[in-house]
C-alpha cells in the first residue's frame, strides 16, 4: 500500500500533463468530426465554392446561380480580395467563381449573331465571361467540372434559341436527366472512419501520457535517497517492483477506460464486432506503451531528458505512422520506416477495420496478425528492459 | 566587462544541452517530422486519373454515344484522361468494386446505371461524366428537333439530319465563351507548419533569454549574488547576456532556416531583406517574452520554463501548428486573438510573403511584433531597477 500511495502522490504532481494530452485529443476529434452526416443512398459531393457574381442576378446569371447553388456548398465570405484569397490557401472553398459583369450579355449575343459570321466574331471580341480560382484537388474538379458543363450547355443553347427564358428552360431540361446511382456497402462508413480517426489519435495520446507519467514517476523512485531508503527497508525488491508495476498497469489502464469512455461521448458506438476489436487493440497498444515507458525510464535517469524524448518518440511514431495525417496521405518512404514502430501496426489494424464489410477468417486474418506483432514488441521490450537493468546492476 | 561576460555567457548558455536540445534540435526534429508527414498531402490531393470498370455487355457496345465517350476519356494517350478503364464482365467488375481496385463500374441495362461503393468524390465524378454524355444526347436530340422546326427542308430528310448532327457536333466541340484560370501559382497549404516551426523556435528562443538573465539575478542563482554584490554596471551585464542570448537564437533559426530550405525545399518567397527582418524581429520578441517571464515573476527556473514552452505551444496551436485550419478558423472568427498572438505576428508575416505580393501585411505583423517586443522589455525593466536585498 505504501508503494501503490506514494505513487499516487507523484501522479498527482503531474496530473496536468495528462489533462493536457487528454484536452488534445478531445480537441482534435471535435475539430475533425464537424461534418457529421451518415446516409446509406448515395449523395454526391458537394465542392464548397465561392460565387462573386459583378453583374445583376437576373436571368441567366440566377439561373447559373441557382444550378451551383443546388450541386454545391456556396460559401458566404466577406467580400474583399484578401479575405477571398485566404479562404482559398486554408481550402475553406475549393473553387471561386467570379461571373463578370458581360456574362449575362455575352450570352444573349450569341443568339443575335448569326451563325455565318460567328466564329469571325468571337475571335474579335473578349469573351471570357467567368474567372476562376481554383486549388486542383478532387473537390475543385467536381466543381470545375459542374461550371463547364453549364457554360457549354449555355453556349450552345444559345446559339439555338434566341429567347432566354427557352433558354434557360431547355437548359434545366437537360440537367434534370440523371443517372441512376447505386451504392452497394451498406455499412455506416461515416462512423467507422471518425472512429478510427479517434482511436488512431488516440495512439499519440496514450503513448505520450504513459511514457511521461511513468518515466516521471519512476524518477522520483529512483532519486539516489528515496532509492538508498527503498533498498533499506525490510520489504522485498521483488515485491517492490511488482507493486510498482502492477500501479503503473493500473493508471494505464484507467487512462485506457477513460478514452474509451470518451469515444462514446464523443463520437457514439459502432456494431459490436467493430467494438471488441478497436477496444482489444487499443487495450494491447496501451500495455505496449507501457512496456515502452519502462524500458525508456531504464535507459534514462534524468527528468530534464524526459520531456524530449517523450516528445520525439511519440510525436514522431504518431507523425510517422499515420496517427494525425492518414496513413494513405504518406509518402512510402516514412511508411516503410514506420514498420519498426508499434504505432504502425496499431494503427494499421485500425484502418483494415474501416473497411471490413463482413468478419470472417479472410477479414479477420491480417488484423489478429498485426495485433500478435504489438503482442511481440511487448515481449521484446520487456526483454530489453530485463537486459538493460541486468548490465546496469553489474556496473 | 561587456565582452569579458558576453565571451562567458555564450560559453555557459551553450553547454546547457537542455537549452541547446529544445531550441536548435527539438524544431529540426519536428521539421524532419512535418515533412515525413506532409510532403504527399497535397499530390495525393491533385486530381489524378480514377480507376473504373465498365460491364462490356450487348447494350453497352451498341450504344455508340456511351462507347464512344469512354473511349475518349480512358485515352491513355491523351492529356485529357480522365479514367482508367477496365472492361469486364459483370461478375468481374462487382468483384473489383468489392477489392477497392475500382471506385466505381458502369452498366448499360435499359438504362445506363452507375454502382459504387460509398459516396465519395471520385464516385461523384463518375456520376456527374456519365451523366454529362447522357445530357450531350438530349442536346443533339434539342437542337436537331429546332432545326427541323424552323428551317424548311428540301431534298433528302435522312441526309439532312446527318447534316444537322454534324452541326450540333461541331457546336459541342467550339466554345464561344471564356473560362480563364487566375489561381496563383502558390497554394501549397503545409507550408504554414513550417511557418510556425520557425515561429516556434524564435519563440522557444525565450528560454535562452530566460536562463541569461537569471544567472544574473541574485534571487535566482549563486552567480547572480556574486555578480549582485561586485562593483560592476549591472545594466552592462544584463545587456551583455542579452545579446550573447540574442546570438545564439539567431545562430538557431539560421540553422533552421537553411536546413528546411535546402533538405526540406520549404518555399518562403523571394524578399530575403523581409524574411530576415521578420526572423530578427521574432527572435527579439522571443527574447523579450523569456526577459519578462524571468525578472517579474518570482518562482523557480523550471516554471519559468514551462510557462515560456506552454505560452509558445498555445501560440502554435492558434496559428496552424496542430492543424492550418486553426488558424483560419481564429483569424475569420475572432482575429484580435491572433493579431496579440506573437507566434501568429511571424507566421503571418511569412505566409503574406509566400502568397501576396503586396507587403502591407507583413509590415504590419513586422511593426506588431516591435510593439511586443517593446512592451515586453518595459515590463521587465520595471521588474528589474532597483533591485535590493537585505538577506536572501
Amino acid at each position: 500500500m505504501t508503494v501503490f500511495k506514494t505513487f499516487l502522490q507523484v501522479l498527482n504532481k503531474y496530473k496536468a500533463t495528462v489533462i493536457m494530452y487528454t484536452v488534445m485529443l478531445v480537441a482534435f476529434c471535435g475539430l475533425n468530426f464537424q461534418t457529421s452526416e451518415s446516409n446509406i443512398n448515395f449523395t454526391a459531393s458537394k465542392p464548397d465554392v465561392l460565387i462573386i457574381n459583378e453583374g445583376e442576378e437576373i436571368g441567366i446569371t440566377k439561373a447559373f446561380i441557382d444550378y451551383l447553388d443546388e450541386r454545391t456548398n456556396v460559401k458566404d465570405i466577406k467580400n474583399d480580395e484578401e479575405s477571398i484569397n485566404d479562404a482559398l490557401f486554408y481550402r475553406d472553398v475549393n473553387y471561386i467563381v467570379y461571373i463578370k459583369p458581360n456574362f449575362r450579355d455575352s450570352i444573349l449575343d450569341n443568339s443575335s449573331n448569326p451563325s455565318e459570321q460567328f466564329e469571325k466574331y468571337i475571335s474579335s471580341v473578349d469573351r471570357t465571361i467567368i474567372e476562376i480560382k481554383t486549388t486542383g484537388d478532387y473537390q475543385a474538379s467536381i466543381a470545375d467540372m459542374l461550371v463547364k458543363k453549364y457554360l457549354n450547355l449555355v453556349d450552345i443553347y444559345s446559339r439555338t434559341y434566341e429567347d432566354e427564358d427557352e433558354i434557360i428552360k431547355h437548359i434545366n431540361e437537360t440537367l434534370s436527366l440523371e443517372v441512376d446511382t447505386e451504392l452497394t456497402s451498406k455499412v455506416d462508413t461515416n462512423t467507422l472512419s471518425r472512429v478510427t480517426f479517434y482511436y488512431n489519435f488516440l495512439s499519440y495520446s496514450v503513448l505520450a501520457g504513459c511514457v511521461y507519467v511513468i518515466c516521471l514517476i519512476l524518477s522520483s523512485f529512483k532519486n539516489k535517497e528515496i532509492n538508498k531508503r527503498t533498498i533499506i527497508s525490510s520489504m522485498d525488491y521483488k515485491k517492490f517492483n511488482m507493486k510498482l508495476l502492477l500501479s503503473n498497469c493500473l493508471f494505464a489502464g484507467i487512462l485506457w477506460l477513460v478514452y474509451v469512455a470518451l469515444e462514446f461521448v464523443l463520437v457514439g458506438s459502432v456494431p459490436n464486432g467493430y467494438l471488441i476489436i478497436y477496444l482489444t487493440n487499443s487495450f494491447i497498444f496501451t500495455i505496449c506503451s507501457v512496456t515502452i515507458a519502462f524500458l525508456i525510464s531504464n535507459l534514462i535517469n534524468n527528468k530534464n531528458a524526459i520531456n524530449g524524448i517523450v516528445n520525439v518518440v511519440a510525436l514522431g511514431s504518431s507523425f510517422l505512422c499515420g496517427a494525425f495525417v492518414p496513413m494513405e496521405w504518406l509518402p512510402d518512404f516514412a511508411l516503410t520506416i514506420a514498420h519498426i514502430l508499434p504505432s504502425y501496426w496499431y494503427i494499421k489494424t485500425n484502418e483494415l477495420l474501416k473497411g471490413v464489410e463482413v468478419f470472417n477468417s479472410v477479414s479477420l486474418e491480417p488484423i489478429i496478425i498485426n495485433m500478435l506483432i504489438l503482442i511481440v514488441f511487448i515481449i521484446v521490450f520487456v526483454i530489453l528492459t530485463n537486459i538493460v537493468t541486468k548490465l546496469k546492476l553489474k556496473k | 566587462m561587456f565582452l569579458h561576460n558576453l565571451k562567458y555567457s555564450l560559453k555557459t548558455l551553450f553547454k546547457n544541452r537542455m537549452l541547446i536540445f529544445w531550441t536548435y534540435a527539438f524544431p529540426l526534429i519536428l521539421g524532419t517530422f512535418f515533412y515525413l508527414a506532409f510532403s504527399n498531402i497535397e499530390n495525393s490531393e491533385k486530381f489524378d486519373v480514377i480507376d473504373i470498370a465498365i460491364v462490356n455487355n450487348e447494350q453497352f457496345n451498341d450504344n455508340m454515344v456511351l462507347k464512344e465517350s469512354f473511349n475518349v476519356l480512358g485515352d491513355e494517350e491523351s492529356d485529357e484522361q480522365l479514367f482508367n478503364i477496365k472492361y469486364v464482365d459483370l461478375e468481374e467488375a462487382i468483384k473489383l468494386l468489392e477489392n477497392d481496385e475500382v471506385s466505381g463500374y458502369l452498366v448499360v441495362d435499359e438504362s445506363p446505371k452507375v454502382v459504387v461503393k460509398t459516396s465519395g468524390t471520385s464516385e461523384t465524378i463518375l456520376k456527374y461524366v456519365t451523366e454529362e454524355i447522357i445530357q450531350n444526347e438530349n442536346v443533339l436530340a434539342n437542337i436537331i428537333e429546332e432545326k427541323l422546326n424552323t428551317n424548311i427542308i428540301d431534298g433528302n430528310i435522312n441526309e439532312y439530319i446527318e447534316n444537322i448532327r454534324d452541326d450540333a457536333l461541331k457546336m459541342l466541340d467550339m466554345n464561344s465563351l471564356e473560362i480563364r484560370d487566375i489561381t496563383s501559382k502558390k497554394l501549397s497549404y503545409t507550408m504554414i507548419e513550417f511557418y510556425t516551426l520557425i515561429a516556434m523556435t524564435a519563440l522557444y528562443g525565450g528560454i535562452i533569454g530566460m536562463t541569461a538573465i537569471n544567472q544574473n539575478l541574485a534571487n535566482m542563482s549563486d552567480n547572480g549574488k556574486r555578480i549582485a554584490v561586485s562593483p560592476t554596471n549591472k545594466i552592462k551585464i544584463i545587456f551583455s547576456s542579452l545579446v550573447s542570448s540574442f546570438i545564439i537564437q539567431v545562430i538557431g533559426l539560421f540553422i533552421l532556416f537553411m536546413y528546411t530550405i535546402f533538405v526540406l525545399k520549404v518555399d518562403y518567397g523571394n524578399n530575403l531583406l523581409l524574411i530576415i527582418l521578420l526572423a530578427l524581429f521574432g527572435s527579439l520578441a522571443g527574447l523579450s517574452l523569456g526577459m519578462a517571464v524571468g525578472t517579474i515573476l518570482k518562482t523557480n527556473e523550471n516554471v519559468k520554463i514551462g510557462i515560456i514552452i506552454s505560452f509558445t505551444m498555445l501560440g502554435s496551436f492558434l496559428s496552424g501548428m496542430m492543424g492550418i485550419t486553426m488558424k483560419y478558423i481564429i483569424d475569420t472568427n475572432i482575429p484580435l486573438v491572433n493579431k496579440l498572438n506573437p507566434v501568429n505576428m511571424i507566421t503571418d508575416g511569412l505566409y503574406s510573403l509566400y502568397y501576396y505580393n503586396t507587403y502591407n501585411r507583413v509590415y504590419f505583423n513586422v511593426v506588431s511584433l516591435l510593439i511586443f517586443s517593446l512592451i515586453m522589455i518595459v515590463l521587465s525593466g520595471l521588474a528589474l531597477r532597483r533591485q535590493k536585498y537585505d538577506s536572501i
